[in-house]
């Protein structure tokens, strides 16, 4: 096993190898894993020189040897694999030298800006994994990394399916993040959760240019760190890298004064920059600065420890009707907007619970985790009493996430906090236990820290468990709430743990809620709370951690605060908006004036039905849009901004309904994808955000749809319309199979499609039964279809 | 020499808006203004270029790669070198218009057709300051699969030549399609006569295939 435990004990590693091997004659186009079957003494060679130069751990060149990669050579992955290894080995000889299965990107973008699905990820590294141990690897090395959920992805298949020690460096630009916006921070809380063996940086920069960044790792993790550049920076026009095997060498040595332990080197360097390395690392300074930094992350946000943080708490469907109609119907869209809401008005973290009787909440929870991580960068806190869920939505989570919550019964920690130590997720500890929640501070500070000893035995940091005091509702038990400070103070103050608080709940039932609430909460933040979960869109909540942080010394030199009090003293207030003043549910939407096409339908609803709402003020405002804009008198944006502006109006009607408990109204249920190999799907997206404007209710299966897919999404959803689309001729192929496939099924259904290069003409000649041009006629067919 | 974005053509976004002459209404004017803001903020464009000389047959030297078709074969004749490169607007763009779709669909349109403008914006910027860096000599027009007879199909072998992945985070869908997708991989010849310029007609276009204008029997008028 290769795990240096002593913080002291230098490890050198190889050189590059794909420059090597292009040197050895590796062809252009060739793949250089296939060598290790055609060329096996080549590749020997050119490791043998690397042992000879001192390295302690050859990479077996399998880089690429994963399954899409080596799809075409004729070879499986375990094949190459094998091979690999196998050379390494004999490059080792008797020497003491460990060979690691070496393993890069699959080489496609993951969801959500690319299309492969994080369980197709670990599919794939699972294979090579499996191959590894198998060959005889003694570790795994996954590097060259810029994704950080491909990594998770990486790491799990590794540490789920083999044994052996895991290793992971990813690559960072100058700017100190990854091609696809990982930080520093993130990818040490992440892997650190991961509990992978090692953790550091290769290729990107140079030596030099990457000190700042070895800086910051070590700051944010214990784990033992690994440095493995380029020689310097390429020479753009001919690729050739730079500094010499000297230079190289003493910057690594500089390194080692960092904390760094593990040495290589990567684009342009050779055994003579790995000669040298071993040479200056000899007499090298070593020390290890200590780690200093906590916190909880996405891929591309640290959210630290210490100082006031503010968990948003609306994606939450207890207690919320509409929120609950939206769960039932699959309605992602709204779930998705109280989560950019939210970080809008501030939020540091969001709590996500989907939990409603009647709902996979295991299911729900990934679509919902994976769709708001496509459109925010904050860290989420995963809620739910389901330890299915739990662990659903952790493995999904793309960053550290926090779970809330265990509590004192033995039969929860036991099942929820082994999942927070695997996927090294923070963990809330409420306050209560199998005889509820206790009436005394002391008390609730016994299961505090009975839940704190419980979470320290499986593994868990103790900077990680959070604690939750527990709000009572002052209007039904007044003395609870100086109970409840007592206790945030004792957690704080003694046993030096940061503290949750669900504070909006102080306020139940009394008038004037947000005075009590805003006054509890500050003095919660001066007893020590520094999670607490509140309502962000509350203006008063917000304005009273901002001052909080002013006043205890957080917000230095109060930049936050004026910052967000900027201009307050000379705007005048913003007015309601208008309902009289002449303007008509047509007008707002015609101007896409939200706000006021919600307050005038809202209106309108005092005075006559939801259906008689839709069908004679929405609808018709709709039509009259897409007339001008078929007559070319307003833009795309305008349609849009209108169609948006009528989603308003929309969303007071779901509310109106929602709120009697019926069920929603819809025009009809239509299927929208673009097809298989193709992603551009703006497009689509366009005529989904039309359509549902229209009233209809929109499955959107996403791009690169599979046509199985569309036929297996058409017959479970009784779909009478099916549109797809697809912008390249390549793909135009694959629409016409994905209709062949439909019409093979026998479900009774209509197919339109669009998308650039498509006319009525080729349309018709695939077997669509309609061509829409753009989004405004897709509506128009739809109107055909559903009558 | 880096990625550098320095503004937007907004002739080039309206074209993309499918505009066709008329007023532009004020509120449309302001979108784009915002919408361009934004994406010059956000944007982390980033190049990459490689350059090979070109032996008496006109194929580079220091690489098995060889672009096919004649166009490609006659913008290089009489060039000493050719040089290959890959630009992209970045991940942060692509993640800003995939982000604006959820939220606000009206502004993705058109910072959809923003990300087209500052592609070439970046690419404008790349080849000048090659053309400078060259200088006595001459750097062509650019050329990009699908454009002519250059076959789209050698895209892939572009993003192999210039280690894409790597070197700009540019990946490729197992269709052959590039993510980030505003990305764009082009070639130029380094010539010693000022070429002329071939003046991007419609049959060396790369949306000859889907261009609304073409379809209508009309040109964008930069033919």
């Amino acid at each position: 096993m290769v795990r240096p435990v002593d913080k002291h004990d230098l490890i050198l590693l190889d050189g590059a190898m794909g420059t090597m091997l292009q040197a050895a004659g590796l062809g252009m186009g060739e793949l250089p894993e296939s060598w290790n079957l055609t060329h096996p003494e080549e590749v020997t060679a050119i490791q043998r020189r690397y042992v000879e130069a001192g390295s302690d751990i050859l990479y077996a060149n399998t880089f690429g040897a994963n399954r899409l990669k080596v799809a075409k050579s004729g070879y499986t992955p375990a094949e190459l694999i094998a091979g690999g290894v196998r050379c390494a080995r004999e490059a080792a000889g008797d020497r003491p030298v460990k060979v690691a299965l070496d393993a890069g990107p699959i080489g496609q973008l993951l969801e959500p800006l690319g299309t492969m699905a994080f369980d197709e990820a670990y599919d794939i590294y699972k294979e090579m994994a499996v191959a590894g141990e198998a060959a005889g690897a003694d570790l795994i090395i996954f590097e060259t990394m810029s994704d950080l959920y491909e990594v998770k992805a990486a790491v799990l298949a590794a540490k789920e399916n083999t044994s052996l020690p895991v290793w992971v460096t990813m690559t960072f630009e100058a700017t100190g993040r990854t091609f696809v916006g990982v930080t520093v921070s993130s990818m040490a809380l992440t892997l650190e959760g991961l509990e992978v063996d090692a953790m550091g940086f290769n290729c990107s920069l140079g030596p030099k240019e990457l000190m700042p960044m070895v800086e910051e790792l070590a700051r944010w993790t214990d784990k033992p760190l690994i440095l493995k550049p380029n020689a310097g920076l390429p020479d753009p026009a001919t690729g050739a890298y730079t500094i010499t095997p000297e230079e190289f060498g003493a910057s690594l040595a500089a390194a080692a004064a960092l904390g760094v332990t593990v040495f290589g080197g990567c684009c342009g360097t050779t055994p003579d920059f790995i000669r040298a390395a071993g040479q200056h690392l000899a007499s090298a300074a070593k020390n290890r600065p200590e780690r200093t930094r906590r916190g909880v992350c996405s891929a591309a946000r640290t959210v630290p420890f210490g100082g006031v943080r503010v968990i948003g708490e609306r994606i939450n469907p207890t207690g919320k009707r509409r929120f609950q109609q939206a769960l039932r119907e699959n309605d992602i869209g709204y779930i998705l907007e109280r989560a950019v809401e939210q970080q809008d008005a501030g939020a540091d973290i969001l709590d996500v619970n989907v939990g409603l009787p009647g709902i996979n909440e295991a299911e729900m929870m990934v679509k919902v985790v994976k769709a708001i991580q496509s459109v925010t960068d904050l860290p989420l806190q995963i809620d739910s009493s389901d330890p299915a869920a739990v662990e659903a939505g952790l493995r999904a989570v793309n960053g550290k996430a926090i779970v809330n919550s265990v509590n004192g019964r033995r039969e929860v920690l036991d099942a929820v906090l082994p999942l927070c130590k695997k996927y090294g997720a923070a963990v809330v500890g409420l306050c209560l236990d199998e005889n509820g929640i206790p009436e005394t501070w002391e008390a609730r500070a016994a299961i505090a820290r009975r839940i704190l000893e419980a979470a320290v035995s499986y593994g868990i940091p103790r900077e990680d468990v959070l604690i939750d005091c527990l709000t009572l509702t002052v209007s039904a038990q007044q003395s609870q709430a100086t109970e409840t400070l007592k206790a945030v103070r004792y957690v704080t103050e003694e046993l030096g743990l940061h503290t949750v608080l669900g504070v909006s709940n102080i306020s139940f039932g009394l008038p004037a809620r947000e005075n009590i609430t805003v006054s509890f909460l500050t003095q919660a933040m001066h007893a020590g709370l520094d999670l607490p979960i509140v309502n962000p869109n509350q203006k008063a909540v917000m304005d009273a951690v901002a001052s909080f942080k002013v006043l205890s010394g957080q917000d230095v030199d109060s930049a936050g605060y004026i910052e967000r009090f900027a201009g307050a003293d000379a705007a005048p207030p913003s007015p309601a908006p208008s309902t009289d003043g002449g303007m008509t549910v047509g007008t707002a939407i015609a101007k896409g004036l939200r706000e006021e096409t919600a307050a005038l339908t809202a209106k309108a609803l005092e005075t006559m039905s939801e259906l008689d709402a839709v069908n004679t003020l929405l609808i018709p405002a709709l039509d009259a849009v897409g007339d001008r804009y078929e007559k070319q008198e307003i833009f795309l944006p305008q349609l849009i901004n209108a169609a948006n502006a009528a989603c308003e109006g929309f969303e007071v009607i779901k509310r109106s309904i929602a709120a009697r408990g019926a069920s929603s109204v819809s025009r009809g249920k239509i299927i929208i994808a673009t097809v298989h190999g193709d992603i551009h799907d703006i497009g689509k997206n366009i005529v989904k955000v039309v359509l549902e404007n229209y009233g209809y209710t929109v499955v959107d299966l996403g791009r690169d749809v599979p046509k199985e897919a569309v036929v297996e999404a058409a017959i479970r959803e009784d779909a009478k319309l099916v549109g797809l689309s697809a912008l390249m001729t390549t793909t135009v192929a694959s629409m016409a199979e994905t209709i062949a496939a439909l019409r093979q099924s026998g479900h009774d259904c209509r197919i339109m499609v669009g998308g650039a290069v498509l006319t009525p003409e080729y349309a018709a000649e695939i077997g669509a039964d309609y061509y829409a041009k753009d989004a405004k006629q897709s509506a128009d067919i739809a109107k055909l279809v559903f009558g | 020499m880096d990625g550098r974005l320095t503004g937007m053509n907004r002739n080039e976004i309206l074209l993309y808006l499918a505009y066709k002459g008329g007023e532009i209404p004020p509120e449309v004017n302001e979108a784009i203004d915002r919408c361009e803001a934004l994406l010059l903020r956000t944007a982390r464009p980033r190049v990459v270029w490689r350059r090979f000389p070109l032996d008496g047959d006109g194929a580079p030297v220091g690489t098995d790669f060889r672009p096919r078709g004649e166009d490609v074969k006659a913008l290089l004749s009489g060039c000493e070198a050719v040089i290959f490169f890959a630009a992209t607007l970045g991940a942060e763009a692509e993640s800003l218009i995939r982000r604006t779709q959820v939220t606000n669909m009206a502004d993705a349109v058109i910072l959809d057709a923003c990300g087209s403008a500052a592609i070439e914006n970046v690419c404008d910027n790349l080849c000048a300051d090659l053309a400078e860096a060259e200088a006595p000599l001459y750097l062509t027009d650019r050329f990009s699969p699908g454009y002519g007879d250059l076959p789209f199909s050698q895209q892939p072998d572009f993003c192999r030549l210039l280690d894409v992945g790597r070197r700009i985070g540019v990946t490729l869908t197992p269709g052959g399609l590039m993510l980030p997708q505003k990305t764009v991989t082009a070639l130029a010849g380094v010539s010693p006569t000022p070429a002329a310029k071939r003046g991007r007609g419609c049959a060396d276009c790369a949306m000859f295939s889907s261009c609304d204008y073409r379809k209508d029997g009309e040109t964008c008028g930069q033919a």
